[in-house]
């Protein structure tokens, strides 16, 4: 648990082995079976999560259509966060898609923790930030790119979902219908690119 | 700028930050030398696409748009009058070419803070530490909310919503800009505009 926390803090701060050690006695080790919710709409979020072994989608429903807006594997970071941050009921919902492991940070243990050092603060405003940037991306890149450059810069930067992730989720993920997505990954098999994916 | 409007950005400054944080007089005024107005003529790029926006700016007098240029035509991202928050929050904080162009719509006066001084202030008040997470995290939260209204929302509702809590925007704002902004093809804001006249 040490490495791979230690590893995604560092990816965001420069912590001192004290610091570690005023985190790690209050992260919580939870496992969750395939299938089972780590957080139902309606709910208010009590933890931060970090992957430890796994997968897991985040989704929301629009109507009776499951929308997801996050697919989050080993050292990702996955919580109903403005639900957790604002206190307000959950939105989204989060299932893990494999037998999964997270290491989770209560908000009264997070709220200690920014008591105890202002250094551990500032990791919490760089994490927070980069929430608020990825959302920022997520909508930027449906403005700027059509579905087929989606579909392509997704199997570039994530071939291992690929393989791990039912299609519908990715599809949903990408925004993109089921049918066009089978057309785009037939489309694939013809390019230089297959070859990473198969 | 006169002497009298700058004491009225200061205060106008100092009541952003409280909304966060409590900073007493003392404090405020250690803090004040990190930040900087800068005055702009109307229709200026303030951050042009693939320049790195160095400033988190709040708006002191005027308005201020943010896009992005994609081949069907500018799409606006944010409207922001007096008292709000702009700047190219990927490239700010990433150090990043901006993916957006940041442009005034009137002459406008923003409180600024470079990235250099923002972390300087971080560095050295703890207090500012604090003051930048529950920023972000309003941001954050803000920024969710919108998504989830948008939608739920029918465009009427949107449009209507929008109008009720802006009732300024519609005389400061080229039309097409709020349209794109809320997504909203002009034509159907032309005609969403008649409900106004009966509703008000």
């Amino acid at each position: 648990m040490e490495k791979a926390l230690g590893q995604y803090i560092s990816r965001y701060a420069d912590l001192t082995n004290e610091e570690l050690n005023l985190i790690l006695p209050r992260i919580e080790v939870r496992e969750v079976p395939k299938r089972h919710l780590l957080v139902q709409t309606g709910e208010q979020e009590q933890y931060l999560n970090l992957v430890s072994k796994g997968v897991l989608r985040k989704y929301f429903f629009k109507g009776r259509e499951e929308i997801i807006t996050q697919l989050a594997k080993e050292g990702d970071l996955i919580s109903s966060s403005v639900s957790f941050l604002s206190g307000q009921p959950s939105q989204y919902a989060i299932e893990a898609l494999e037998p999964t492991i997270v290491y989770s940070l209560s908000r009264e243990n997070l709220e200690q923790l920014y008591a105890l050092s202002p250094r551990i603060e500032r990791l919490g405003r760089i994490v927070i930030t980069d929430l608020y940037l990825q959302k920022e991306k997520w909508e930027q890149d449906h403005i700027q790119f059509d579905i087929r450059q989606r579909f392509v810069n997704f199997v570039h930067n994530n071939a291992d979902l690929i393989q791990r992730v039912p299609q519908k989720y990715i599809a949903s993920y990408l925004n993109i219908k089921p049918e066009t997505f089978s057309r785009l990954k037939h489309l694939l098999k013809k390019s230089p690119l297959i070859a990473t994916l198969s | 700028m006169q002497h009298l409007e700058q004491e009225t950005y200061w205060t106008l400054l100092r009541e952003f930050l409280q909304r966060f944080i409590n900073l007493s007089e003392e404090e405020f005024n250690q803090w004040k030398p990190y930040f900087e107005l800068r005055q702009f003529n109307k229709k200026k790029i303030l951050v042009h696409k693939d320049e790195i926006d160095d400033y988190v700016n709040i708006v002191a007098q005027g308005l201020v748009r943010k896009y992005m240029k994609v081949k069907k035509g500018d799409v606006t991202l944010q409207i922001a009058p007096e008292g709000h928050m702009i700047h190219s929050e990927r490239s700010f904080h990433m150090r990043q070419p901006s993916e957006v162009v940041v442009e005034t719509i009137e002459p406008t006066i923003l409180i600024s803070i470079s990235y250099k001084n923002l972390n300087a202030l971080y560095d050295k008040y703890p207090l500012a530490e604090t003051l930048g997470r529950l920023f972000a995290t309003e941001m954050y939260i803000i920024k969710d909310r919108r998504f989830f209204e948008i939608l739920k929302k029918s465009t009427r509702e949107i449009f209507l919503d929008y109008m009720k809590t802006h009732p300024q925007m519609l005389q400061r704002v080229p039309q097409k800009y709020i349209a794109s902004y809320l997504n909203i093809k002009p034509e159907t804001f032309s005609r969403l505009k008649h409900l106004l006249k009966t509703k008000v």
